[in-house]
């Protein structure tokens, strides 16, 4: 699970710098939660483009997450890249109005939607790329809103366990509040993701690590001492995020059909 | 064969423009100028060098046919003055809609070789079996310089490959790779894990033939995968001479001497003592009994 992160950011900004060109940009934006996540794509976007070409989104419901908040202003200025503030208050409330819940998991996908719309004018606005933050524990386990925090353009952190950006962040210098608080969806006040989850990310890494890159078969994975339940819970939550991470099926009629056999590069021509 | 004893050999290791036949032939066209004025008498460039690699559907769309293409002849008519190793999507005249992931050895304004990808790797992360039909053999052909063969990409980690070129008589063996990087958790190496893999073969192979090894890897991205670089040439005494950057372009001349295959020869006689015909002898009965 160990990664050099020296070896990782230089293919990460390598990353970052080509597809960002290569799709016809010169600049990216990404939203800044001031988590964990977020704040490692920053600094790898600024490495890779220079600071003036890093545009930052702080999307703040309320006061819902005042810590972030202030972490991602910090880390915006620290970067010193440009950053906007947009309080996406007032347009979830007029929604919630009409339309109530106390679900707290439909409030918090009604959010991350609300920041993709954000971006994603923001994106054509001022001609920047999105970059995506989902990290590959998320994007495995489904920990993300569809068509919310998982949209984007291109998405440096997805081959990178939370926490293998946790040791990346380490290298990459971030400040050390950032690095050890407890990572949070931001969906109620005081949520985290461990609780919610109920895992630590240590052990859920360790579990996902055997099982998707190690290829190891569930019974291995707990004859190694993992526990049996969460084991099978982590699985199940893999087969039932698949959705997430794949375009929606097209019903195949002709002999050749977008998603089946129309297969053509995302770099075409680039 | 050896005419010349030095030999200068450049190694381009880009990034194609995927799928852009005419800004990738520029490029070649421009490269070739370029190792013509440092003096060198073969230049390399990468598997489906004048394409990139992640083609899929793209595949029947950049084939080229070499003797009908004009595309094609402008690399030709460049080698008159300098031998040239090029990556191509292949078409046959007389074998319409089959297309091969092939490598031309080009010298003296014609078309000396082509080898044609045999072990096309479909698992996982590749799907080359799905687009290109697999190459048949492995020869070794004369060049100007020496007895050469060539191999594209996954070809070479597959010993057999090398040993058919070396028992074809082969001095040099020239692979070209577009060789995505994985593995990041050594933690002394500037390179992705996977590029440790490629040089123990070519070590091993260099020695074990007592010929050079050429190994031209590209670089860049493609739909997230990253081109790890690090083309690399051994001596038939299996020392590195030489080594390109990982991960980033980069074009180099380098002077071999090719009376080292000879020297090598004369210290460890593996080619002498080869039993090409007890191979062949084992591997037939092997396959009969597998029947």
């Amino acid at each position: 699970m160990k990664i050099n992160p020296e070896l990782v950011t230089r293919v990460l900004t390598k990353f970052i710098s080509d597809e960002t060109h290569k799709a016809g940009f010169e600049r990216v934006i990404l939203g800044l939660s001031g988590g964990l996540d977020s704040s490692v794509c920053a600094c790898l976007a600024v490495r890779a483009l220079g600071r003036e070409h890093v545009l930052a989104l702080i999307m703040p419901y309320r006061d819902l997450d005042l810590e972030g908040q202030e972490h991602a202003r910090k880390m915006a200025e620290l970067l010193q890249i440009s950053y906007r503030k947009i309080d996406i208050s007032p347009q979830i409330e007029a929604y919630f109005s009409a339309f109530p819940t106390e679900n707290q998991l439909l409030r918090g996908n009604k959010m991350a939607r609300e920041r993709m719309s954000i971006l994603y004018d923001f994106s054509a606005r001022e001609k920047a790329l999105i970059l995506g933050t989902s990290n590959k524990t998320e994007l495995l386990i489904g920990y993300g809103t569809i068509h919310g925090d998982m949209a984007c353009g291109i998405n440096p952190m997805g081959d990178l366990y939370k926490t293998q950006v946790r040791e990346l962040a380490r290298y990459l210098k971030l400040p050390e509040e950032i690095i050890t608080k407890k990572p949070t969806a931001g969906l109620w006040p005081g949520q985290t993701d461990e609780e919610e989850i109920g895992l630590s990310y240590e052990e859920l890494d360790s579990i996902l690590y055997q099982l998707v890159d190690l290829r190891q078969s569930p019974e291995e994975i707990i004859s190694s001492g993992h526990d049996e339940k969460k084991v099978k819970r982590i699985i199940d939550m893999i087969k039932k995020s698949e959705f997430k991470r794949r375009m929606p099926p097209v019903a195949k009629i002709s002999s050749r059909t977008v998603g089946h056999d129309f297969l053509y590069p995302y770099d075409w021509d680039k | 064969m050896c005419y010349f004893l030095i030999m200068k050999i450049a190694i381009a290791q880009i990034s194609p423009v995927l799928g852009n036949l005419k800004k990738n032939l520029a490029h070649h066209l421009e490269l070739v100028e370029k190792a013509r004025k440092q003096g060198a008498d073969l230049l390399v460039f990468p598997e489906l060098s004048l394409t990139g690699y992640t083609l899929r559907d793209l595949v029947p769309e950049l084939a080229i046919i070499p003797e009908r293409s004009e595309f094609f002849s402008a690399l030709v008519e460049a080698s008159r003055n300098i031998d040239l190793v090029v990556g191509l999507v292949e078409e046959r005249p007389d074998n319409p809609g089959i297309f091969y992931n092939s490598a031309a050895y080009l010298s003296r304004g014609k078309v000396l070789h082509v080898h044609r990808k045999v072990f096309l790797p479909t698992s996982g992360m590749f799907e080359e079996g799905r687009f290109f039909a697999a190459g048949k053999d492995f020869r070794s052909f004369s060049s100007d310089w020496a007895r050469t063969g060539v191999l594209i990409c996954r070809d070479f980690l597959h010993y057999c490959s090398s040993y058919c070129l070396f028992a074809d008589g082969a001095g040099l063996i020239i692979t070209i790779s577009a060789a995505p990087g994985r593995g990041v958790s050594d933690l002394q190496s500037q390179g992705f894990e996977t590029s440790r893999m490629w040089e123990l073969m070519g070590e091993a192979i260099a020695f074990f033939s007592s010929a050079f090894v050429v190994y031209c890897n590209r670089v860049g991205v493609e739909d997230g995968a990253t081109f790890a670089g690090g083309s690399f040439i051994y001596s038939p005494f299996g020392k590195l001479i030489t080594r390109l950057p990982y991960l980033d372009e980069a074009f180099l001349v380098q002077e071999i001497d090719l009376e080292e295959i000879r020297r090598a020869r004369k210290s460890w006689p593996f080619r002498r003592d080869d039993r090409p015909e007890v191979i062949w002898q084992s591997l037939e009965k092997i396959i009969k009994e597998k029947q």
